[in-house]
């Protein structure tokens, strides 16, 4: 029996189509969602994204099956329906319990993001390709959005489908339409919101680690100071647009009308205008930080 | 298109420090040589090249266009190998060089074939599943070249190739690099601060020095060729240097090694004399040709 071995494989010319920036956008998207997410690294890189999204959609699993269960037990006779009704939440009030999650999360994903290219040199890299500064921040920051999307959109998404399977969602079409869109215009805003203040502190070091520690003590330190001085009426509430912490869930309960339950409403209710005041602020401050962080990246970099 | 990048009077300043000034050259077909030492303004240059830094004033065109202007357009066409050594630890050799394809506008499953069959061609075909943070620098070195190389650049941008290479791997790595020139077609630009890989690998070479171009041009102009020949024997040369002596020819041994000129007889004929001279000492010539300039002549030459 005889062998055959290449060794000389050869060198193909290439003369087919080339993508164009949009493509080169797209793939880097789709990278960075793949690496954070774990895909094609080693199991301890798969371990914490994948817990801390099922930790945000372990409360909505469980308020879908109380309306189950509610409803089976209406069937035998005991007025399960109106237990269930009184147990699970409303949409905005929904996020209370995964706000958590979409903390640690967005402490976990912008580091993962950003913080590698720049200490490894693949920003370098990018930047001596098609894309610029520009669109390589545009293309980190849609696929650390995307990402956090899974933790803000997807579970009330999925509330959503299971409130009215049961019977406990919005009636009729304009219902419908109604509640997506806000659920999908209160997951967008705070995931806008974590992914900026995230994507900024990132662009400050090179550490994934100290990104992550540093979110945190931005988000759980201030707001547990801000919620200090407010309870003790030492400001007005109106501080809490600083409040990180509950400044985007403040947003979502706007969103759906619904009255806030946060301490941000304890004297009185903060105009709307200023939540979005607030917002809009920390999102400019933070897009003004990351370019100035870039403006001088370089290939050297 | 005969010049891959043309420079004018290329001026670049970062605060009060001048980096470039007035650079003109023309970078021709095949593989150039950017030659300085560590400061001169190659990575600068470079960069420029690119587009990520623009002149302060002159012109800089890179395969036609404007790498400003038309950033872009020109990176999509141009392959860059950095200098250093970090790349992702725990990413796949063929990940890596397919992701870059990819960034670099080929389809994906373009990308795919064309990472593979690049890693296969820089002799890394069997570690192309081997994470980079596994891989030796030599390895690492060529994963960045075939990262380069996989979008099939117009022209290839080298930044210290051979960094932190042992001279087999360096000869190795060189070699690849010629072979890009000659073989495959593709134009190199050459980054480094030694002059032996320059001198041996490029056939045209730009020198900085402190911002400045000292020279540039293709080697075989730049080194010219000098009056005399020189010639390798392979016995002792003193009788043989003592003869073309009495014929009035300057002499200057170095082991087996005699250079010979003479400011009173045309290369022709000095090259007859030396022949005849050999054939009648009766020993065995190993190489006879006209001198030449070493790149290190050159640059001595011009003051560096």
């Amino acid at each position: 029996m005889t062998t055959t071995e290449i060794l000389e494989r050869g060198y193909r010319r290439y003369d087919g189509p080339r993508l164009g920036v949009a493509a080169s956008m797209s793939a880097l998207v789709r990278h960075t969602v793949r690496r954070c997410l774990g895909v094609h690294r080693p199991a301890r890189a798969k371990v914490f994204p994948v817990l801390v999204i099922v930790l945000a959609y372990v409360p909505t699993i469980v308020y879908v099956g109380v309306t189950v269960l509610g409803n089976r037990l209406q069937r035998s006779g005991v007025p399960g329906r109106s237990m269930a009704r009184a147990f699970v939440p409303s949409y905005a009030t929904s996020y209370l319990s995964i706000t958590l999650a979409i903390v640690v999360f967005s402490a976990f994903v912008a580091p993962e993001v950003l913080c590698p290219d720049r200490r490894t040199g693949m920003l370098g890299l990018y930047l001596a390709s098609p894309l610029d500064r520009f669109t390589y921040l545009v293309s980190k920051a849609a696929a650390v959005l995307m990402l956090t999307c899974v933790v803000t959109v997807g579970p009330p998404l999925i509330l959503l489908v299971g409130y009215a399977t049961q019977g406990f969602g919005p009636e009729g079409l304009a219902g419908w339409a109604g509640t997506l869109g806000r659920i999908l215009g209160a997951g967008l805003t705070i995931a806008v919101l974590v992914t900026a203040v995230s994507l900024a502190i990132s662009s400050l070091t090179t550490r994934k680690a100290a990104a992550s520690a540093a979110f945190l003590a931005l988000v759980i330190g201030l707001s547990g100071l801000l919620t200090m001085v407010v309870v003790q009426g030492a400001v007005s509430n109106r501080w809490g647009v600083f409040n990180l912490f509950t400044l985007p869930y403040e947003a979502a309960f706007r969103i759906f009308g619904e009255p806030s339950p946060l301490v941000l409403n304890a004297e009185s209710e903060v105009p709307a205008g200023l939540i979005a005041l607030g917002c809009g602020g920390w999102v400019a401050a933070s897009v003004l930080v990351i370019a100035w962080r870039y403006r001088r990246a370089g290939v050297t970099a | 298109m005969s010049d891959v990048v043309v420079g004018q009077r290329v001026s670049k300043r970062f605060g009060a420090t001048p980096v470039l000034a007035d650079a003109t050259f023309t970078v021709g077909r095949g593989v150039t040589g950017l030659l300085g030492p560590n400061g001169a303004g190659k990575t600068t240059l470079l960069s420029m090249m690119l587009g990520l830094h623009r002149a302060d004033s002159g012109r800089l065109e890179v395969l036609g266009l404007d790498p400003v202007r038309s950033g872009p357009e020109v990176r999509a066409r141009i392959g860059y190998a950095p200098e250093h050594h970090l790349l992702p630890p725990d990413l796949p050799a063929l990940d890596f060089v397919r992701h870059l394809a990819e960034i670099h506008g080929l389809p994906r499953a373009e990308a795919a074939t064309r990472a593979s069959d690049a890693l296969w061609w820089v002799a890394l075909g069997e570690e192309r599943f081997r994470a980079l943070g596994t891989l030796s620098t030599g390895q690492r070195q060529r994963v960045k070249l075939a990262a380069a190389l996989a979008p099939d650049p117009a022209l290839l941008l080298l930044d210290e190739p051979t960094d932190g290479l042992d001279p087999t791997q360096r000869d190795s790595m060189l070699d690849l690099i010629s072979r890009i020139g000659t073989d495959v077609g593709i134009d190199v630009i050459l980054s480094s601060h030694l002059l032996d890989e320059v001198e041996r690998t490029c056939d045209q070479v730009v020198v900085l020095d402190d911002g400045h171009v000292v020279a540039s041009g293709p080697l075989d102009e730049l080194r010219g060729v000098e009056r005399g020949v020189r010639l390798v024997v392979d016995a002792d040369p003193a009788a043989l240097a003592g003869s073309l002596a009495s014929r009035g020819l300057d002499v200057v041994v170095d082991r087996y090694t005699l250079d010979v000129t003479s400011d009173l007889v045309d290369q022709c004929a000095l090259q007859r004399i030396v022949r005849d001279e050999v054939a009648a000492a009766g020993i065995g010539l190993r190489e006879l040709r006209s001198r030449v300039r070493s790149l290190s002549d050159v640059i001595l030459g011009v003051g560096l």
